[in-house]
């Protein structure tokens, strides 16, 4: 009861709590098994913990992906999972105000979000509260218990920015120039999903530890799987059906290669977990993928909308068009890889009308 | 005289810092500085122009979708694209949803809690069950003294509503509101792939074939909208604006600039002649007279900005711009743009003060109600409400166009680059006018460029000094506090700031571009 009793004081009662577990667990998909357990360790830690949230060269997407979560909803996100003492687009304070805010939550034990790029170049394009962007994120950084990179922009690589000549350069490149061994979560996507945030936040409470990540570091719940395996239009990808024309109601589910899907190279859970509410993705929507939670991606999948030349398949190692061309001969000029040789091997192809001069 | 600064300026899109002078508790002098670069039109450079609606989009994750849809729209006229009926309302349905989101994001959650003294929650008394909820809520959250984010602020003053019964009840607005915007980009995301930074808007129309439930989903989630819009958000701002922010409005504080400009925007036929929201020009306070838009009157100025001075011009197709940092004088990001040689308001305000919807005109005429933050918020919900109505005929319109036998969404024939080509894709933003121009050599990229709301109403003073919009708007504003400057920021939220979209490097466009489509 005593916890509980310290719970009540947070200003969250045990019945808000508990729901608030419940939901994000649910729709981060995990078993529900992991509720009370979450739910435990939450209360044992006895907090809602401060956060500061900096926004650097941002476009504030990854802030309304974040307030696009229904359930769990964006107040009980902001108001009940953790206590927002520093963001720039939510707090009510400005200037000196904001700066107050700022100053106090430093001297906690906060976790550090970081939203947008940091230019490398030149401090002076980037300048918030009349100080380099660059420096804050520093001075920080140095603080933090641990420090979450949401979205493109401030993990590895930089997303679009990176792209850029002011240098962009997200969260990690910081560390590693100045030192700091913070711990660093990058949780790429453009925006980041609010589920994926969420549920590393719930994470980082509950086990009291970063999750298991990968060398980008990104949690492995989240980015552990390769698109293209759980695409829910694999089965057309393997028959050789693949989209041409957005008007054709018989290809609305066919496979978005040829409209430059990046799905076989990209890592995460898109297809499992669809974004605002489990409403859409962006394959769903006859879009193909960007591969927005690659490193440096737009530097590698550019140009988005033309078939990948060369897509490295698991195990398999470089397939190009070419090779592909010279095994199984014209096959519609489709260069991607092993399947389609073994689809074309097995007489598929011939079935769907793509053509055939072999 | 004081010299008072504040940065970060909050609870906007991006990064602003304002400088104003007070003599005789009044602002004498303002400055109003964007203070990031990020330079992604250079980068779209040589790029494959189909990349360029994906990468501009992601301009700003507020006004999402906004910049793909300009973009979109200049990339149509440079392709030579025809974009279907199903295309263009689907694109429609998309963006609308999405302004639903912004406004009522702007009104409750960037500018309300300027207006509200929110610790008056501890005198209500009433037995409203959800208002004793939120009482007991932020009581709470007081008591553990943890009131982030609603805490540190500006101090209330005598403009401050403090009435608790309406502080509780705008504080439950605030939450609603909250699950209200998270609706909307829900019914975006149905058409949109996901929102912010939907991928269905492309060259030539949509990705996303629609089916009758998908147009049903949207169009219950849009009733409930509609809801919410007439019986909360216009109630709340009328309730506030005829009632304890009156003098304020009256007053006309943050009135700024007499002049006004909208492209228009949201096609309802196919050659985009219809718009929904109207084009035109107010020039030097005269409500009355609607003059069209030239576009060859639209100039851009770059003293004060940290860019050099241009050789080659000063229109948007001709003007150089490079970066100067250490340029004397200069204290901004953004430029300056002129219509006619002078400043500009872009915005719901000019929008509706352009199409005067007789609703609107009726309550500012009987309060007597000048231009100024209060009148913007007004405009923006009545805004709302008018263009929420409209999404239920456009998705009748979708459902009778998905009745034909020949229902298309893409024009398929135009979706590879042509070798040369340009356009502008001119129409309104959430916050006001946007313009996307881009021209293509080579099948490639040869040069991009967006004019946006922010540049318009966040520009710096021009070559001939004359301050921007909003730089205007702050002059003689009260500030009886130096400590607490809230009319300042009152005044620059009502014109719902964006500066990731006004802060970017243009780069020169060596010919006019002759083609344009406004608003599809």
């Amino acid at each position: 009861m005593g916890n509980l009793n310290l719970l009540n004081a947070k200003g969250v009662s045990r019945r808000d709590f508990m729901k608030l577990i419940g939901a994000t667990i649910a729709a981060l998909g995990l078993p529900e098994l992991f509720v009370p357990q979450a739910a435990n360790a939450m209360e044992q830690a006895l907090e809602k913990p401060p956060v500061i949230w900096l926004e650097g060269m941002d476009c504030t997407g990854c802030t309304e992906s974040t307030i696009a979560s229904l359930n769990p909803s964006a107040a009980e996100l902001i108001l009940d999972m953790i206590s927002l003492r520093y963001h720039e687009t939510i707090m009510a304070g400005s200037g000196n105000k904001s700066e107050e805010a700022y100053q106090e939550a430093l001297k906690d034990n906060f976790i550090l979000v970081v939203e947008g790029s940091v230019p490398s170049k030149e401090d002076r394009y980037c300048m918030v509260g009349g100080k380099p962007f660059r420096k804050t994120l520093i001075e920080a950084a140095q603080k933090a218990r641990v420090i979450i990179a949401v979205g493109s922009c401030a993990s590895e690589g930089g997303g679009i920015p990176g792209a850029c000549a002011t240098g962009a350069v997200g969260v990690s490149e910081i560390l590693k120039a100045e030192g700091i061994s913070t711990p660093l979560i990058n949780l790429p996507c453009c925006p980041v999903k609010p589920t994926t945030l969420m549920g590393t936040i719930l994470y980082y409470l509950t086990y009291q530890k970063v999750p298991p990540l990968d060398q980008q570091n990104r949690p492995l719940a989240f980015y552990g799987t390769l698109l293209h395996d759980n695409c829910p239009r694999r089965g057309h990808f393997e028959n050789g059906e693949y989209l041409t024309d957005w008007n054709d109601p018989l290809q609305k589910e066919y496979c978005l290669i040829l409209k430059g899907c990046k799905g076989p190279k990209t890592y995460t859970d898109c297809a499992q977990v669809w974004w605002n509410d489990n409403t859409n993705f962006c394959i769903n929507a006859g879009s193909p993928c960007s591969g927005c939670s690659e490193k440096n991606f737009y530097q590698e999948f550019s140009p988005l909308y033309s078939k990948q030349e060369n897509f490295k398949l698991p195990g398999i190692g470089q397939v190009n068009a070419d090779t592909v061309g010279k095994t199984v001969g014209g096959a519609a000029a489709v260069g991607i890889g092993v399947h389609l040789i073994a689809t074309a091997a097995s007489g598929r192809l011939k079935k769907q009308g793509h053509k055939e001069d072999m | 005289m004081a010299k008072i600064v504040v940065d970060p300026l909050t609870r906007i899109e991006g990064h602003l810092r304002i400088e104003v002078e007070v003599e005789n508790n009044k602002v004498s002098d303002a400055h109003v500085i964007g203070t990031m670069y990020r330079g992604i039109e250079p980068m779209l450079r040589g790029r494959d122009p189909r990349d360029a609606t994906y990468v501009t989009e992601r301009v700003c994750g507020v006004c999402a979708g906004a910049h793909g849809w300009a973009s979109s729209l200049a990339l149509d006229a440079a392709f030579g694209a025809k974009v279907p009926a199903g295309g263009r309302i689907i694109r429609n349905l998309i963006i609308g949803a999405m302004w639903l989101h912004d406004h009522v994001l702007h009104f409750y959650h960037l500018s309300a809690l300027d207006y509200i003294d929110i610790m008056a929650i501890a005198q209500y008394q009433g037995k409203d069950a959800g208002l004793l909820a939120v009482k007991d809520k932020v009581l709470k959250l007081v008591a553990a003294g943890d009131t982030a984010p609603l805490t540190p602020r500006y101090k209330p003053d005598e403009f401050s509503v403090n009435d608790p019964e309406l502080v509780t009840m705008s504080v439950a607005h605030y939450l609603k509101a909250l699950e209200m915007q998270a609706k909307a980009k829900k019914m975006s995301a149905l058409f949109a792939g996901k929102q912010p930074h939907q991928s269905s808007i492309i060259v030539g129309g949509v990705t996303m074939l629609p089916t009758i439930e998908t147009v049903e989903q949207y169009r219950s989630l849009l009733l409930e909208q509609i809801d919410f819009i007439e019986k909360v958000y216009l109630t709340d701002v009328l309730t506030f604006g005829t009632g304890p922010l009156l003098p304020l409005a009256q007053a006309g504080i943050g009135g700024g600039s007499p002049n006004y400009l909208s492209y228009g925007g949201y096609a309802r036929d196919d050659e985009g002649k219809d718009l929904f929201l109207k084009a035109g020009i107010l020039m030097d306070g005269d409500l009355n007279k609607v003059l069209p838009i030239s576009e060859a009157k639209i100039t851009e100025d770059v003293q004060y900005s940290w860019y050099k001075a241009s050789a080659n011009g000063k229109t948007p197709y001709t003007e150089d711009t490079i970066p100067d940092l250490d340029k004397k004088d200069a204290y901004t990001f953004v430029k300056a743009p002129r219509y006619d040689g002078k400043p500009m308001e872009v915005g719901p305000l000019a929008r509706m003060l352009v199409m005067k919807p007789k609703g609107l005109m009726d309550i500012l005429t009987k309060y007597n109600i000048k231009p100024g933050a209060v009148a913007r918020h007004a405009a923006r919900a009545y805004e709302t409400l008018l263009l929420s109505k409209e999404l239920l005929n456009w998705c009748d319109a979708l459902e009778k166009e998905m009745g034909l036998k020949n229902f298309r969404i893409h024009d398929t024939e135009h979706w590879d680059a042509p070798a040369t080509g340009q356009g502008a894709g001119m129409t309104e933003a959430a916050r006001g006018s946007l313009g996307h121009f881009i021209k293509i050599e080579d099948h490639k990229i040869a040069n991009y460029q967006m004019v946006v709301p922010t540049t318009w109403n966040f520009s710096p003073r021009d070559d001939q000094g004359i301050r921007g919009p909003v730089e205007q708007a702050l002059i003689g504003v009260p500030v009886p506090d130096p400590d607490n400057p809230v009319n300042v920021v009152r005044v620059v939220r009502s014109l719902d700031p964006c500066l990731a979209c006004a802060i970017h490097l243009i780069d020169p466009v060596t010919n006019d571009i002759k083609k344009y489509q406004i608003g599809w």
